[in-house]
């Protein structure tokens, strides 16, 4: 694998300059992947916590149009919404955090092909970072992702001594970012580079992912449900954390007698109104059949489906959870429970 | 970009009312390209929308052998369905689809046909009616259940007299005890126990039956009973959509999506699925 | 006085109470909602500056008041919402069992060495209302920097374009997941204005109009009655800082009608009740 090395100094110049591109340049500063614009970013993250809210919204936006519409008495007119054109750079990625879209593009791709999606993260550039931090509530590891885990990363930043990092390219994506802007880069020193990452501690794993889903194909049906999540508030927060929910709704919005247009808005299936029909029949009308859904889709649905956990471990959804319900540990429990 | 989420655009060319709160939309493709080249089969569904109000899902009601419009029948229950019924003809709608899988036509052909239903779910059923029945020497036996709570609650009422009418299908229409009128010269009786009586056949036949959740728990027991295959039963689960193919993650019953993966099921598989329908 | 631990082991076993609502430890330094049902679930339960949650929001909740009298563990300041929902009729004293505590204030976040800033200026830190009373076990925290005061002063010396400005700003951070909503006490609506669609007051994308329109909405709805307990800013994912806005409110209406919301069960509630010396003449 192609290594480099670039200063923290040249990689924030670096970021300036994609601004200066045209790009959408979001940071990890320690507590947010923010939107690097004229001032300067600092890059943290290796030490800290995966930020609060995760970039999906480079992919999948909390909100956005699919269309427009014109309409008079009997007409309407359909104007499609413009969208692409601007390259978005994630700098410092989490490893849990680099996964989440080609887990997401999976269910964005059977089939039907959603355009919006996909047209955003082609033209997203994921640059990873391997990550220190392990909290109670960080399971990487055990659903298949480790903290020094390149996947879905284009490049991959290792931090090393004096605020230097090991440039690893990962995909022709990554290659072609930087190769208008070589003069910051130097040659890599992979032996340095290999030295940090074994000495990153990969914790070990919390539960076993396939008895997981073992226990929970066979036990829709359980006392276990009732019990486990009994003071969800129902807020939603963990879906809107999290790097891989991708559920929508679909609204119209007129703004004028004759002028609107329909969104695609974030949604949750925590939300009791997620599954109701017109007619007041709701499939899942209690937070503990909600709060199942959540966990066997992550578990299991998407499993099935797609081959892949539909979570990827990085803890957010517990971490905010104002109840003070951990996903990691009920999981742990459904392991416990196949022993 | 190709935009999935992008409809046709539809125009109402006539609107038969079925009921107070239930009407028959007949829809035309206002780009001629399109309407030569639509194709579905009888048991997809599609999302209409009203634009400013959103977009809301129902089966196509008309038989692909039909292609001269596209049909569509909807009871008044939300925000869409409620825009809908203040349309007039001559106006625009939008229509995405067709979605989903559809009722096993080719493979019902040689078997006889029980067709069951209640309330609107007499639409979904009606566009494999007509189908079999533009296609009337492939099939054997052809019944015809249909039942609703009292005699202005029925739908298609002209098509119900026109199956009444031949000689080569029997059909039955029913009300709920209390619903008739003096002159309701039809059954008296719920679903589950006209069928009952209705001696059929069980051997060979195909049942599809749509309706009322309520109709559909009393009627399989009756089926099953007559000694119907778990995988000739038919029916189609109605969770909420929004996406239509399997993107919005509404629908979902277990690892099924409904929008895809139905929303036609047998028996034989609904048994498998979770109860959350 | 007694133990927590026992108190709420005997309320369970001479069946006072069917069930127990009360926090227990989550790692440390934090602590999370619980229920004890059994006299044995008695032994998690504990009352420290760790125990953040407004445990009054599963008062209003079908699912776990279900039959029989619920004991809740209680701050000061979480009375004050089991006080507002008396008030407003949601639930009945009866049914409920107080236990309470002298409070120490609690912690701004897990492992934090200030207080939260709901704490800041406290009046209740003796309980108002309650039926037992137990220790609150944890250590002494210091005063957080008062921040309120000085954003208060800054938005009220704006004009209205400004003020529009600074709270679209402020609420274009939101995602719309109505976090805030859940969290609340007094957020208890069968149907909430945001989930109604026919019409659709409020427009359910989280773009800077629906944002701005549901925030709004929601401070306006919670005047004179939210009580200042910030459980909608901390559930917040997007760290939009909530209790300001509503802060704003709860100090117009204590300024203009002296009205502080749970403090009394007799007092009529602000927006219910109706006075012939109100300061604006249309009322009159």
């Amino acid at each position: 694998m192609e290594e480099k090395r670039i200063t923290k100094e040249n990689l924030i110049k670096l970021g300036s300059n994609w601004v200066n591109d045209g790009m959408n340049v979001y940071v990890n500063n320690g507590k947010k992947y923010t939107l690097m614009k004229l001032h300067e970013e600092d890059l943290k993250g290796f030490e800290e916590a995966p930020p609060l809210m995760s970039y999906k919204e480079i992919v999948f936006p909390k909100t956005e149009p699919i269309l427009y519409y014109k309409k008079s008495q009997k007409e309407v007119e359909i104007i499609e919404p413009k969208i692409g054109g601007v390259k978005n750079i994630v700098i410092g990625a989490k490893p849990c955090d680099a996964k989440s879209i080609s887990i997401m593009s999976k269910v964005f791709n059977w089939d039907y092909k959603d355009s919006f999606f996909n047209v955003r993260a082609e033209e997203s550039v994921i640059i990873g970072m391997a990550c220190k931090y392990n909290d109670e509530h960080c399971f990487c590891t055990s659903v298949g992702i480790s903290p020094v885990s390149t996947d879905g990363s284009d490049l991959f930043l290792i931090p090393l001594a004096n605020d230097n990092f090991g440039v690893r390219i990962i995909s022709d994506k990554g290659k072609e970012l930087i190769s208008k802007y070589e003069s910051y880069f130097t040659n890599g020193d992979s032996e340095e580079s290999e030295n940090v990452l074994s000495s990153i501690p990969i914790p070990e794993k919390k539960f076993n992912a396939e008895n997981v889903k073992s226990w929970l194909d066979k036990n829709f049906e359980s006392e276990f449900w009732n019990t486990t999540a009994e003071m969800c508030l129902g807020c939603s927060q963990c879906a809107f954390v999290c790097p891989v929910c991708h559920c929508f709704d679909i609204v119209d919005e007129d703004y004028s007698f004759t002028e609107g247009r329909r969104m695609k808005n974030w949604d949750a299936c925590q939300n009791g109104l997620f599954t109701k029909h017109a007619s007041g029949h709701n499939p899942r009308d209690k937070q503990p059949k909600r709060y199942r859904q959540r966990v066997s889709h992550k578990f299991k649905y998407y499993k099935d489906k797609f081959d892949e956990y539909l979570c990827t471990g990085c803890g957010r959804c517990s971490r905010g959870c104002p109840a003070g319900i951990d996903i990691g540990e009920i999981v742990e429990r459904i392991d416990k429970l196949t022993n | 970009m190709e935009n999935i989420y992008k409809p046709y655009l539809m125009e109402i060319a006539e609107i038969i009312p079925e009921t107070k709160d239930t009407a028959t939309f007949k829809l035309k493709f206002k780009d001629p390209e399109i309407a030569s080249v639509f194709n579905f089969k009888a048991g997809q569904f599609a999302e209409y929308s009203v634009f400013g109000e959103g977009e809301c899902t129902f089966c196509i009601a008309s038989s692909p052998t039909r292609m001269e419009y596209i049909e569509c029948s909807f009871k008044e229950a939300g925000k869409v369905t409620a825009a809908l019924n203040r349309m007039n003809v001559g106006e625009t709608i939008g229509f995405r689809g067709p979605y989903g899988n559809y009722f096993p036509v080719e493979e019902m052909k040689g078997s006889n046909v029980v067709f069951i239903s209640g309330g609107i779910g007499l639409a979904p059923v009606r566009c494999v009616i007509d189908n079999v029945l533009d296609l009337r020497d492939e099939f054997k036996d052809i019944t015809i259940i249909y039942g609703a709570r009292s005699v202005q609650d029925l739908v298609y009422k002209n098509l119900l007299d026109e199956w009444q009418k031949r000689s080569d299908v029997k059909t039955i229409v029913t009300v709920d005890p209390g619903g008739e009128t003096p002159d309701w010269k039809g059954e008296i009786g719920f679903v589950p126990t006209v069928v009952e009586k209705a001696s059929l056949k069980a051997e060979n036949t195909f049942a599809i039956i749509c309706g009322p959740p309520i109709m559909i728990k009393y009627t399989m027991p009756v089926l099953l009973k007559l000694g119907f295959e778990e995988s000739k039963i038919i029916t189609t689960l109605e969770n909420r959509m929004k996406c239509g193919f399997g993107k919005c993650g509404r629908c979902n019953i277990g690892n099924v999506y409904v929008c895809k993966d139905g929303p036609v099921f047998t028996y034989e598989q609904m048994k498998a699925l979770p109860e959350e329908y | 006085m007694t133990e927590l631990k026992n108190l709420v082991k005997s309320l369970l076993e001479e069946g006072k109470v069917t069930k127990v609502i009360g926090y227990r430890m989550y790692g440390e330094n934090n602590t999370k909602p619980y229920i004890a049902v059994t006299p044995n679930d008695a032994e998690e339960m504990v009352l420290n500056t760790d125990c953040r949650n407004n445990l009054s929001v599963y008062l209003t909740k079908k699912e776990i008041i279900n039959g029989g009298k619920t004991g809740i563990v209680a701050k000061g300041c979480d009375i004050r919402n089991i006080i507002a929902l008396i008030q407003e009729n949601r639930i009945k004293e009866e049914d409920i069992l107080i236990i309470s505590a002298e409070c120490k204030g609690v912690g701004a976040e897990k492992g934090s060495a200030v207080y939260a800033n709901k704490c800041v200026n406290c009046s209740v830190k003796t309980p108002h209302l309650y039926h037992e009373l137990v220790e609150m076990k944890g250590s002494e925290l210091s005063q957080p920097k008062d921040k309120y005061t000085e954003a208060k002063e800054k938005v009220l010396a704006m004009n209205s374009g400004e003020r529009f400005e600074y709270f679209s700003n402020m609420f274009s951070e939101c995602i719309k997941c109505y976090a805030c909503r859940q969290a609340c006490p007094m957020c208890y609506c069968e149907q909430c204005i945001a989930d109604m669609s026919i019409p659709r007051w409020i427009e359910s994308s989280a773009t800077d109009r629906g944002n701005l329109s549901w925030n709004m909405i929601r401070a306006f709805h919670l005047s004179g009655r939210c009580t200042g307990c910030n459980e909608c800013e901390r559930a917040c994912p997007a760290e939009i800082p909530l209790s300001f806005i509503n802060k704003l409110m709860y100090d117009t209406a204590k300024e203009e009608f002296n009205y502080e919301s749970g403090m009394n069960k007799e007092t009529p509630t602000l927006i219910g009740s109706y006075n012939t010396k109100d300061n604006d003449n249309f009322i009159q």
